[in-house]
């Protein structure tokens, strides 16, 4: 403290300058230090090794498995479907998408388009750190990133962009992140049309499959994740041969088998890991229960051995299978698809949510319930081989190649523990007035019931939606007690708006009306 | 003094004096008692043998000794705009919280609570919020160092500095205002023991507000909702069921007094104060012990302590928000007088199947924490005019936390029972040295004070949780399985300071004070973590000028003016660097991760402020003292969290993002309007602040555009911007909002939309004309005194600010949730029913009318209030009486808390964050109204 020594003009014994001297050095001791946050790392210094890209990678995957994506998506992608009836209006904003009723300021569309942007930024700093020709267990990694990346692009596209057959994918999609871009670009990205997204997820996934070769549990990507996202992609571009090709590479590539038996009706409490038809899950562990905030707690309440109890018991359980999917499936009493339906009965009697009128009779759907007896607990399943069949199945329909559609619709309806006239031939098919495109539709209605296909299966397939049955969406109409609702493929609200505060802080974003 | 003569003697430290009195005059002397801060007083001597002399505080405020920064000096001689509070003034309020009893008692300080919950004070915004993103709040000083803790029975005074000569020694940290505090000492003589207590009940303030009853919801509901009518058999008022009358409860025992060379105050405090909802309280115990000792002739030492232990509790299981939209068609109770429970109860028609009076028969939340400061401070008198002072100062706190959900409840059921566990632990570490000189020649006088203060803090936390407890068992040993990951961290900064300043006066007429301050924090970024500010302060005692002196109308008067420069540096650890985070929302698969968490911007500075103040003060007559300033405080490189597009990855990056400026005028008068024996005191203050953006970093129209409040230049920053509310159509009772279109020549048009997309347009969205920033704020006190009597009024008001009031989405929103409860329509408000109707509320459908409860000006409302904050009448039992009985003294009274509220607020309570900070600027959600209290209180000394 030299500087306050020379303000004072001192006429006193050397002592005591040493004595302020002493006083003022412990003003000075130990300060200018810089410290480290203890939870979080310089990003100098997070991507610098093998190692490194590693741990980042597991990130990636964290970030998709934040509510903000794994709960929004799903809200989203479901819940315009008709196989689910929303029993009673909601303070959240998955009644909107529900009942079709959009708004600009949408929560889960902000939600899901923040955090699937986050994930493809995660990933891409990866995929620009690691060279094209890096070892094998560094270029798995790449892969992997180069795939989660392709899996945002392209939900994004399917929530904010127009089915693929309109236009020919020349409407507006979402904008694309690709590595390398600078900060400015990042902020100013236009949208680029449905087709362009769908040419850039098929670049990376053809890139991430040819970069991946260790066989990784399903929680992660390899390259049978990859080609099973690629089947689905062509399939929904009507690039009917490469979706064929693609689901022939993961069917015939033998890490996947079918459950069936017992253990089919347990599919969704199992962990995933543990799942051999699963290709693809967002592995939840048991301490990410998200409780009343679950996916599960809006289908399901109930006890830990999975049976239904109240509202409230465990979960809000206000989103039920919808009397259309239930008849639909009672057709065959012993579908044991049954299995993943848990009627609310008291007393035997099926209850319903008096809140409408006609009420809502509670078919509780348990698919997002119960991993490890957790009530609340799921692993969302993304791929998995059931649906690789149906693809082919509707690929080969498409291609006039009937047997082989049937062959693997009739397939699937035998593990469901169908037989005899349970299964499809190409008579009783036309003795029903049924195309076998129709068949295909109608098993991907049933199988992947609740996994956030339904509404895209039909309005890609130019098909109105038509929902004739108790639920929120009821309440569109005058008088409310009509239950009738038909969404054609053309409606503007088959897809959802642009999150109006994206819009405002890029204005090269454009809305869709 | 002898009255009439030149005779006077003083007395010591016990009080004793010694004066000869010629034997002529014995019978006839008057004496004249007076000592700093008092009142003088005349006593005629007579016949008696003993005088009871009892100093009466002095009105003028201007003989206070303040202290202001590291120095302290009478109020007549500063240079700054400071406002006093003395603790009788401070202490009508009931309430453990000093923020709470700040409200309305200086001009520019604004306090706002914006709940009733007693384990949650206010907030305090001091002339404006001066910055965006950063802390708006002041720094706390408690006897003489940063920081600190403190009970408001032990605060001798608080002094709040406003302007930038006296607030910018403490650097970085006082760019909000800082809030001096100070603790009683002992005083030397006689030992007192003093006890105070007080007792009293509390109410939810309700105002103007009704929920529906079951008769009154039925109606409503019949219009577009198909109920069976024997749904009013029951008719539940959940709002009482969650609301109390709550019992406070303070007691106060302290004990000072001293020698000559020691003095001493040692404190013990109890405080209990229920919340008025169910479960909620707060408990705090306190000691304090002050001792001041003169070691050597030179050397004399301070050594100060405080312990707190509060324990909180809180509300568990939902009770407010069941309070508000719970249906009165659903029992609380049944048949055998036993709580429902929501999930099992035949036919519940609430939405959430909940009744929090089932569960708080189990559940449980709260907090325990334990708060130490102790102080050391040495003033070393090296030379006459030298002084060296240490002062250092260790504070320790520690908490911990729990929450419980028994599995009998509906929060707990599906886990089988929850606990969640939190410990924290903390602690500073300050040391302030400091050499002070001092100099006069002739009427010269001039100070010279260098300041070295190093500084750090360290935190650390951690959180546990589990499942599967057996009922009624709330400890984590008996927890089956893990709930959450377990979660800890720690962190720490650490601070650096250099002060000089100098402060030269002449013949109390001239004052000049000027500062500089280099100051490090390790917050910021290597490349900017220092910096420096000065400070300058000038003013003119005009009374004391020869043609002022002795003029018997103005008997005061002082110019002031200040100028200079703060920094502010409330931003959250670690801002400026990119981070990626590897804590376990970054693991996945039972694999640790790391994940992009934060945009880095290595350019990241301190946030700088540059001040101007005028101030004159006056006293009249003696009587009236009459304080007015007038400000301007700009902020450059303002701190902003900006939102980024999701595009960037990234949620936010801190950026250094243009200027602001807060103007304003305040003013502040206490008269004497009556002396004698009969005494009346006025003591009224009002501020008036404008604020306003001047710009935005890279010339940008708005920050964060699609909020409420968004930020853009030209603006204040409470001002409005949404979609414009344009009524009900008459035809068929749709919402309606302003569409803007554009042309495209650039002309702009207004068209009715009952589409709410089109008026949530950047194009549609407008200014609404209202502000969540008040145009004034003020309080006024009035006290009347006579004979021990003494009955104070004061209230406080808050003027021209706009609440947005969102919870009435959920009970005022046209049958969009049939399965929640409604308010009742306040007077002016109107139903649409039928083609024609002029209305305000929109016809009613299930479901909702067309998202007609989306934000949008409609639920702005008038905040303003003028309240009756306090009310108290008390009464000193006359001296003599109580020395027979071995008193020294006794009072007792009866105060009442917040007993009318006048306010066109439909909503319980219009006392609403007024603050940037905590991101609930103007607004209201389910409202924890404060209370009413009524306090009765007793206090004696012995």
């Amino acid at each position: 403290m030299a500087r306050s020594s020379n303000l004072i003009n001192m006429k006193s014994r050397p002592y005591q300058y040493l004595l302020a001297g002493l006083v003022f050095a412990l003003g000075t001791f130990s300060c200018e230090t810089y410290y480290e946050p203890s939870t979080s790392i310089n990003e100098e210094t997070a991507l610098k090794n093998a190692a490194d890209v590693e741990t980042a990678t597991i990130g990636t995957y964290a970030v998709l498995l934040q509510a903000a994506y794994v709960r929004s998506v799903h809200f989203l992608m479901e819940y315009p479907g008709d196989a689910v009836a929303q029993g009673q209006s909601s303070a959240d904003d998955l009644t909107r998408a529900y009942r079709y009723t959009h708004i600009n300021t949408s929560g889960h569309c902000a939600n899901f388009w923040g955090q699937a942007y986050k994930v493809i930024a995660a990933a891409n700093k990866i995929i620009a750190f690691v060279p094209d020709d890096a070892p094998a267990d560094l270029a798995q990694l790449k892969g992997e990133n180069l795939y989660l990346r392709a899996m945002m692009h392209f939900n994004l596209v399917r929530v904010f962009g127009r089915p693929y057959p309109q236009n020919n994918g020349g409407n507006p999609g979402v904008p694309l992140l690709l590595d390398g871009l600078t900060d400015e670009q990042t902020t100013t990205l236009a949208r680029s049309t449905v087709k362009q997204v769908y040419e850039s997820v098929i670049a990376d996934l053809v890139k991430a499959a040819g970069l991946m070769s260790v066989e990784k549990t399903n929680s992660f990507a390899s390259k049978e994740v990859a080609y099973a996202l690629l089947s689905r992609v062509y399939l929904y571009m009507e690039d009917n041969a490469n979706a064929v090709k693609y689901a022939d590479l993961v069917i015939g590539s033998g890490r996947y088998s079918l459950l069936t038996g017992s253990e089919y009706p347990g599919y969704f409490k199992q962990v995933p890991a543990e799942n051999k038809e699963t290709i693809f899950a967002i592995r939840h562990t048991k301490v990410q229960d998200r409780g009343f905030s679950s996916i599960g707690s809006m289908y399901f309440s109930g006890d830990r051995s999975g049976n239904a109890l109240g509202q409230g018991a465990s979960g809000w359980a206000e989103i039920y299978a919808s009397q259309k999917y239930v008849d639909f499936l009672d057709k065959n009493p012993g579908d044991l698809r049954h299995s993943f339906i848990t009627p609310y009965l008291l007393g035997g009697v099926l209850q319903r949510n008096p809140k409408l009128n006609p009420t809502t009779p509670m078919y509780y759907i348990n698919k997002y319930s119960l991993q490890e007896e957790i009530i609340n607990l799921s692993s969302p399943v993304y791929l998995r081989l059931a649906e690789m069949y149906l693809i082919r199945a509707e690929a080969n329909a498409k291609l006039g190649k009937t047997a082989e559609a049937l062959a693997d619709v009739n397939l699937l309806r035998q593990r469901a523990g169908l037989s005899g006239n349970a299964l499809h031939t190409t008579a009783g098919l036309a003795a029903a007035g049924k195309s076998v495109l129709d068949a295909v539709l109608d098993e991907r209605y049933l199988e992947l019931a609740f996994e956030g296909h339904r509404a895209y299966d039909l309005f890609r397939n130019n098909r109105a939606m038509e929902r004739n049955y108790p639920g929120t969406h009821s309440l569109n109409n005058t008088p409310t007690t009509n239950v009738t609702q038909k969404v054609l493929p053309t409606d503007p609200r088959v897809i959802f708006f642009i999150p109006q505060a994206e819009v405002d802080r890029n204005s090269k974003l454009e809305q869709n009306p | 003094m002898l009255k009439g003569t030149d005779r006077g003697a003083s007395t010591n430290v016990s009080g004793e004096f010694e004066l000869i009195i010629p034997d002529d005059q014995l019978a006839s002397a008057v004496l004249a008692f007076s000592f700093i801060g008092y009142e003088t007083q005349e006593i005629a001597l007579g016949v008696n043998s003993v005088l009871n002399v009892k100093m009466a505080a002095s009105v003028n405020q201007l003989d206070q000794v303040v202290v202001v920064g590291y120095s302290a000096k009478k109020a007549r001689f500063l240079s700054s705009s400071v406002t006093t509070i003395s603790n009788d003034k401070l202490r009508d309020v009931t309430s453990n919280e000093l923020p709470n009893l700040l409200q309305g008692k200086a001009p520019g300080v604004v306090v706002s609570s914006s709940s009733g919950d007693p384990t949650s004070p206010a907030t305090v915004v001091i002339r404006g919020s001066g910055s965006i993103s950063a802390g708006t709040a002041p720094l706390y000083v408690v006897d003489g160092n940063i920081d600190g803790s403190y009970n408001p029975v032990d605060v001798e005074s608080v002094t709040v500095l406003k302007d930038v000569a006296a607030t910018g020694l403490y650097g970085s940290r006082a760019s909000n205002g800082v809030i001096i505090v100070n603790t009683k000492m002992g005083a030397p003589g006689k030992t007192t023991i003093s006890f105070n207590n007080s007792v009293g009940f509390a109410n939810a303030t309700t105002g103007k507000f009704r929920l529906m009853n079951s008769r009154e919801l039925f109606d409503f509901q019949k219009t577009f909702y198909d109920r069976d009518p024997s749904v009013t058999n029951i008719n539940t008022n959940w709002w009482d069921e969650a609301f109390r009358t709550a019992m406070v409860n303070n007691h106060n025992v302290s004990v000072s007094g001293g020698t000559g060379k020691t003095t001493f105050y040692v404190s013990g405090n109890f405080y209990k104060e229920q919340g008025t909802i169910v479960q909620n309280d707060k408990t705090g115990y306190s000691l304090r012990t002050n001792l001041q000792s003169q070691l050597t002739k030179r050397l004399s030492a301070k050594v100060l302590f405080n312990g707190q232990y509060i324990r909180d509790n809180y509300f568990t299981s939902n009770a407010l928000g069941d309070a508000y939209i719970n249906l009165p068609f659903d029992p609380a109770y049944d048949a055998e007088g036993k709580p429902t429970d929501g999930r099992s109860f035949p036919n519940w028609l609430g939405r959430d199947r909940e009744n929090f009076l089932h569960s708080i028969q189990y559940n449980h939340a709260g907090a325990n924490s334990l708060r130490i400061t102790n102080d050391i401070n040495l003033d070393f008198d090296l030379t006459d005019k030298i002084t060296l002072s240490s002062y250092n100062r260790v504070n320790f706190g520690n908490g911990s936390s729990q929450s419980y959900n028994d599995r009998r409840t509906k929060q707990g059921g599906a886990n089988g029972g929850e606990l969640r566990n939190a410990t924290s632990y903390n602690h500073r570490l300050l040391t302030s040295n400091r050499i002070r000189y001092a100099e006069e020649w002739g009427s010269h006088n001039l100070t010279l004070l260098g300041v070295a203060e190093a500084e750090t803090a360290y935190g650390k936390a951690t959180a546990t949780s589990g499942k599967g407890l057996p009922p009624g068992r709330d400890v984590m040993s008996v927890a089956t399985e893990p709930l959450e990951a377990p979660t800890g961290s720690y962190d720490q900064v650490g601070f650096r300071k250099y002060l000089g300043q100098a402060d030269y006066s002449f013949d109390n007429r001239y004052f000049l004070v000027g500062s500089f301050v280099n100051e490090f924090s390790s917050l910021f970024g290597k490349n900017n973590s220092t910096a420096n500010f000065y400070q300058l302060g000038a003013s003119w005692v005009l009374s004391n000028e020869l043609f002022l002196k002795n003029n018997p109308f103005v008997t005061f008067a002082k110019l002031r003016v200040s100028h200079g420069t703060v920094g502010n540096a409330a931003i959250p650890n670690f801002a400026s660097l990119g981070l990626y985070t590897i804590s376990q929302t970054a693991s996945y698969a039972n694999l640790p991760g790391a994940a992009p968490s934060q945009k880095g911007n290595p350019d990241l500075t301190w946030e700088k402020n540059r001040s101007t103040n005028v101030g004159i003060d006056v006293s009249l007559w003696n009587r009236v003292d009459v304080t007015v300033d007038v400000y301007t405080k700009q902020a450059d490189d303002l701190l902003y969290q900006k939102p980024l597009a999701a595009t960037t990855g990234y949620s936010y990056v801190w950026i250094n993002a243009g200027s602001l400026r807060n103007k304003g005028v305040e003013f502040s008068i206490v008269s004497q309007n009556l002396k004698g024996e009969f005494e009346w005191e006025t003591n009224f203050n009002m501020a008036f602040n404008r604020n306003k953006i001047l710009s935005l970093s890279d010339g940008a129209e708005f920050f964060n555009p699609g909020d409420r409040l968004p930020l853009a230049a030209g603006h204040d920053m409470g001002d409005y911007h949404l979609p414009i509310w344009a009524g009900v159509n008459p035809d068929n009772g749709d919402p309606q909002w302003e569409k803007v279109v554009k042309a495209a020549d650039g002309t702009i048009t207004k068209e009715l939309t009952n589409t709410y997309n089109q008026a949530q347009t950047a194009v549609s969205r407008q200014y609404a004309g209202k502000s969540a920033t008040p145009n004034f704020t003020g309080g006024i006190t009035n006290t009347l005194r006579y004979k021990g009597i003494t009955l104070s009024a004061f209230l406080n008001f808050v003027s021209g600010n706009w609440i947005y009031h969102d919870a009435r989405a959920y009970f005022d929103n046209d049958g969009l949730y049939e399965s929640y409860n409604s308010m009742v329509l306040v007077n002016g408000w109107s139903r649409w029913t039928q083609p024609g109707d002029i209305a305000t509320h929109p016809k009613p459908i299930v479901g909702g009318n067309k998202d007609s409860n989306q934000s949008s000006s409609r639920y702005l409302e008038d905040g303003s209030y003028l309240r009756l904050r306090n009310i108290r009448l008390g009464y000193d039992i006359p001296t003599t009486l109580m020395n027979k009985i071995g008193f020294a003294g006794a009072n007792i009274f009866v105060s009442a808390d917040n007993l009318v509220t006048w306010t066109r607020f439909s909503g319980t309570d219009p006392e609403v964050s007024l603050s940037r900070e905590g991101g609930n600027f103007g607004f209201a959600g389910y409202r924890y109204p404060i209370s009413k209290k009524l306090m009765f209180g007793l206090n004696f000394s012995l």
